[in-house]
């Protein structure tokens, strides 16, 4: 229950720190931290429009999408206490359950009959299969190394206690962050920000979504946000320290990963269309390096 | 009910005999009886330790008996389970056929389909080797007839001479399987092969019983009958045929595996390997499909590969002496084909649905079918969802489970288990993720936009009659997602039996835990939808919601011509995998001179590199060559004597050095 409380209060304020931190950089004042909530909750109280070529499926999409990402929520653990559902092989759920949100929102995006949302849908399809190799690599290296196939035990098993761990920790931290950013479609594979429909991922998809959905998917997008970097803070926080400290490290730790993010975007440009592909693909690459640290680790070779 | 069995399977010849009209009942009344006296045996079989039927009729080598264990009995369900919504469907199906067709070809086509559902329970039935052969032809034979169902086209007649003969190379290979252990243990029948096992060196015996196998289930590099004879097939039949027949070479490898006695690591690796490939070929290859049926044809290779995934972690689990990798490989690969049998059937008859309405599967010219087909649509992204392994469906319990095999493994894997382990994984991911992107293209393109042809026809839904079968499957593909460790444990039921192996209760009940808690969150998952569908259907109904054209940065004047079409949505993935496929654009470029350029055309076209590099250069070395010994061929009466003059001289030479 902890993991809920935290992931509900990091998401509150993760979205406003990425926006205000990007303001800063460009020196201007930004708006309130609360701000991409108001949008949302206004999103909420307002009418839709749908596409006449839409279906039944358009209309289920965002709620399924919403739904897979709530659901996915109650798998993340705060270190040793525990999640709501925990059991052996439980990431497994977690990244298919993620599927499915994506599935039907792909769907939705074709069901609009538009050639921008068929782009988007196809692209996003792309890389979500090229960066679920990078996770699944992960969490079994995490199950090498700890003996344990859930969430909850390969957290409440990553003991500090040499240098090795610290690679580990690391590396996961690294490839974990990397993750967070594809699946959430920031910089560099997406552009949140871009202004032109050839060019987006993620955001292109929605166009056509208003109102309640629209709603839905935005607050869907930022709690994945805080999901992921909830996973990458587990690596990270060490265990030895007091249950309050750890709690004041995470929301710390949440701000430092989301002021980076904005930092990072306030200075990079996007990868080139083509170059996506690669550069998704070399995170799995980093995480077989896990593999390998881990392999040695043990004595295996 | 011996007599029922034999009574349906000998009154079947007289559906050539009835009017017209009466064929089709009649037929499906045989059916229900053949189901009938089945299901009650293979109940048996599975709440005892097993069952033997003698049929009553006796052969040179003894009286014929059905001997059903659980596995056997565990495939005669899922026979009868496809082949009843099989000829269920076949009753709309046909019916444009009806009376187009003449009587005798209508009565050939229901008999044969009667004949297979009959020939694969024998399959699956038979431990004595000339039975079980026999049964294999019947098989073999039955669904080529049914394959060419519209005989007169060309192109259908064709792929079904291939369709035969590749069927007989894989017969002929477990025959020799068969005989090599006879010729050691004076044995031919499934014992005999047990007892080759433990006397001899068991790989090359297997490769030969995985080859014959394989080449009916549709393993790369010997699918290449599978996605040229599913499209041919009538849809009721390809349902069939993909989701119970193929399954009787998983099933012949499953009996053959249970018996091997060593060289288990090499093995195991093999048949992984392979497994991996199909998977991941089989579902490329997919992707780059038009067909709609073509593409449910390379997805059928794909899940042969993760069921032959399955098997190989499964016996690898046995080499290396773990038991959970063992069970949860195997079990995950038995209920995969179940699994596999409910939905792929059911995207087959969808797919069938689409081509009744439309008269077309070709999905460059499909699009916004959920308008007029919306239970059609329905049981297609059902299907869509499952076969992609997405929760809260049945595809996902299996695939579940092998990954849960890896995972119990890993940690206490050696180095080369390792990479094993992490490779099997990964492919399994990566199948998953291009399972989504294919359905994704298949469900977006063909059933949701709009038409993408000029000629708009006007579809309306099926009869209620077509979709009948389709409830019955979704029924309990929803009911393998909720009720995930009952199917579990019946698995490791047919596994204890099978390997004799008795699983720790420690790891039966962390398995059952995971998947009872899947289970449960599939549950939840569908409450949590629900309720976010009312909130905002409330949501809905207070505030203003209109309707309006899709956003078209602008330009108000798009039509169909503006939307992804399969080809453009394949070709990221294809530009990645181009190296594996043979991809090829038709097309003429304009020329510089041309002024007035006539319309020209363009199509894109994906052709199997694995068949072209392992089959196709083959026959293309023999077809090129072949014609030169036609030489010998002049025509002259005194040329043909005196070949057997030739023939008589070698052998006299043969006998003087005593060479023969």
């Amino acid at each position: 229950m902890l993991a809920l409380i935290l992931i509900f209060i990091a998401s509150i304020y993760f979205p406003g720190v990425i926006v205000k931190v990007k303001a800063l950089t460009s020196g201007r004042k930004g708006p309130g931290i609360l701000q991409p909530w108001y949008d949302i909750f206004r999103l909420f109280k307002k009418g839709s429009v749908y596409s006449t070529s839409s279906s039944f499926v358009f209309q289920i999409g965002a709620t399924i999408y919403f739904s897979s990402v709530i659901i996915s929520a109650l798998f993340i653990p705060f270190e040793e206490t525990d999640a709501l559902f925990s059991f052996t092989g439980d990431f497994v759920l977690f990244a298919y359950l993620l599927g499915l949100g994506r599935f039907l929102i792909i769907l939705s995006a074709l069901d609009v009959s538009s050639g921008f949302e068929g782009m988007g849908a196809n692209r996003e399809a792309f890389y979500s299969l090229l960066i679920e190799p990078a996770f699944f690599i992960m969490f079994s290296a995490l199950a090498m190394f700890t003996g344990y196939t859930s969430f909850h035990d390969i957290f409440a098993n990553l003991h500090y206690d040499n240098y090795f761990s610290i690679v580990i920790a690391m590396i996961a931290g690294y490839v974990l962050a990397n993750i967070t950013l594809v699946e959430t479609s920031r910089l560099p594979v997406d552009d949140p920000l871009t202004h032109l429909e050839l060019t987006m991922v993620h955001e292109v998809m929605v166009l056509d979504h208003s109102g309640f959905d629209l709603a839905l998917i935005k607050t869907a997008t930022n709690v994945k946000f805080v999901l992921f970097s909830t996973l990458s803070a587990n690596c990270l926080i060490p265990q030895s320290l007091a249950l309050w400290e750890r709690i004041g490290i995470f929301i710390i730790l949440q701000v430092f990963f989301a002021a980076g993010i904005g930092w990072f975007e306030s200075f990079r440009a996007r990868n080139k269309m083509a170059m996506n592909a690669q550069y998704i693909l070399s995170v799995s690459a980093i995480a077989m390096v896990l593999i390998f640290v881990i392999i040695i680790l043990k004595n295996r070779i | 009910m011996v007599t029922v069995f034999n009574f349906a399977l000998l009154i079947s010849f007289a559906i050539f005999l009835l009017p017209k009209r009466w064929k089709y009942p009649v037929n499906l009344i045989l059916h229900l009886l053949l189901i009938a006296s089945t299901t009650q045996w293979a109940i048996q079989a599975f709440t005892t330790e097993g069952a033997v039927i003698p049929l009553g009729i006796s052969t040179w080598s003894g009286p014929i008996q059905l001997v059903i264990d659980r596995l056997s009995a565990y495939f005669i369900l899922i026979i009868n389970l496809i082949c009843l919504c099989g000829i269920l469907y076949a009753g709309g199906y046909l019916k444009p056929y009806m009376s187009k067709k003449r009587a005798v070809f209508i009565s050939l086509h229901l008999f044969s389909f009667l004949w297979l559902h009959g020939a694969m329970l024998l399959v699956t039935s038979m431990r004595d080797g000339i039975a079980f052969l026999l049964a294999w032809e019947l098989m073999s034979l039955f669904s080529f007839i049914l394959v060419i169902f519209e005989g007169q086209k060309e192109s259908t007649l064709k792929t079904g001479i291939n369709y035969l003969l590749q069927m007989h190379l894989g017969f002929a290979l477990i025959m020799i399987g068969f005989l090599i252990a006879d010729n050691q243990t004076g044995d031919l029948s499934f014992g005999g092969v047990a007892s080759y096992f433990s006397t001899q060196k068991n790989i090359p015996l297997f490769l030969i019983f995985f080859a014959g196998f394989g080449i009916k289930a549709g393993f790369i590099p010997l699918h290449s009958w599978l996605p040229r004879a599913h499209p041919a097939a009538p849809s009721h039949v390809s349902g069939v045929m993909s989701g119970v027949m193929i399954k009787m070479g998983i099933y012949g490898i499953f009996r053959v595996v249970s018996l091997l006695q060593e060289g288990l690591m090499a093995i195991g690796i093999i048949v992984l390997v392979i497994g991996i490939v199909s998977g991941l070929m089989g579902v490329i290859m997919a992707i780059m499909q038009h067909d709609l049926k073509k593409l449910l044809a390379y997805h059928s290779i794909e899940n042969i590969g993760i069921i032959g995934m399955g098997l190989g972690i499964g016996i690898l689990g046995k080499a290396v002496n773990d038991e959970a990798l063992m069970i949860l490989g195997l079990s995950g690969a038995l209920l995969h084909n179940l699994n596999h049998a409910l939905f792929k059937s059911l995207l087959f008859f969808t797919a069938g649905n689409v081509y009744y309405a439309t008269h077309t599967v070709n999905m460059d010219s499909l699009g916004g079918l959920i308008k007029n087909m919306r239970y059609t649509s329905i049981a297609f992204l059902i299907g869509a969802l499952a076969i992609s392994g997405i929760p809260p469906f049945n595809g996902f319990i299996s695939e579940f489970l092998i990954y849960s095999g890896i995972l119990h493994h890993l940690p206490i894997a050696d180095f080369s288990m390792s990479l094993v382990g992490i490779g099997t994984l990964l492919g399994l991911v990566l199948i998953g993720g291009l399972c989504i992107y294919c359905f994704t293209k298949a469900f977006g393109m063909s059933f949701l936009g709009t038409r993408r042809s000029e000629i708009i026809h006007h579809t309306e839904e099926v009869p209620k009659s077509m979709l009948l079968p389709a409830v019955l499957l979704i029924g309990l593909i929803l009911c393998i997602g909720l009720m995930a460790p009952f199917f579990g444990g019946a698995m490791v039921g047919i596994l204890r039996q099978l390997t004799g192996i008795n699983p720790s209760t420690v790891l039966l009940e962390e398995v059952a835990d995971a998947l009872r808690m899947t289970s449960y969150i599939n549950i939840i998952l569908i409450v949590v939808v629900a309720a976010t569908l009312v909130v905002r259907a409330w949501r809905q109904s207070r505030v203003k919601v209109t309707t309006g054209p899709t956003w078209g940065c602008g330009y108000s004047a798009g039509d169909f011509r503006h939307q992804y079409t399969p080809t453009s949505y394949a070709d990221s993935l294809r530009q990645l995998v181009d190296p594996l496929i043979d991809y090829q654009r038709n097309y003429k470029s304009f020329d510089e001179k041309e002024i007035f350029p006539p319309p020209k055309t363009f199509d894109t076209e994906a052709k199997d590199l694995i068949e072209e590099k392992t089959v196709l250069s083959w026959v293309n070395l023999i077809t090129t060559y072949l014609p030169r010994a036609g030489v010998a061929q002049s025509g002259l009466i005194n040329h043909y004597l005196i070949y057997p003059m030739f023939f008589l001289i070698i052998l006299g030479l043969l006998t003087f050095l005593n060479v023969i």
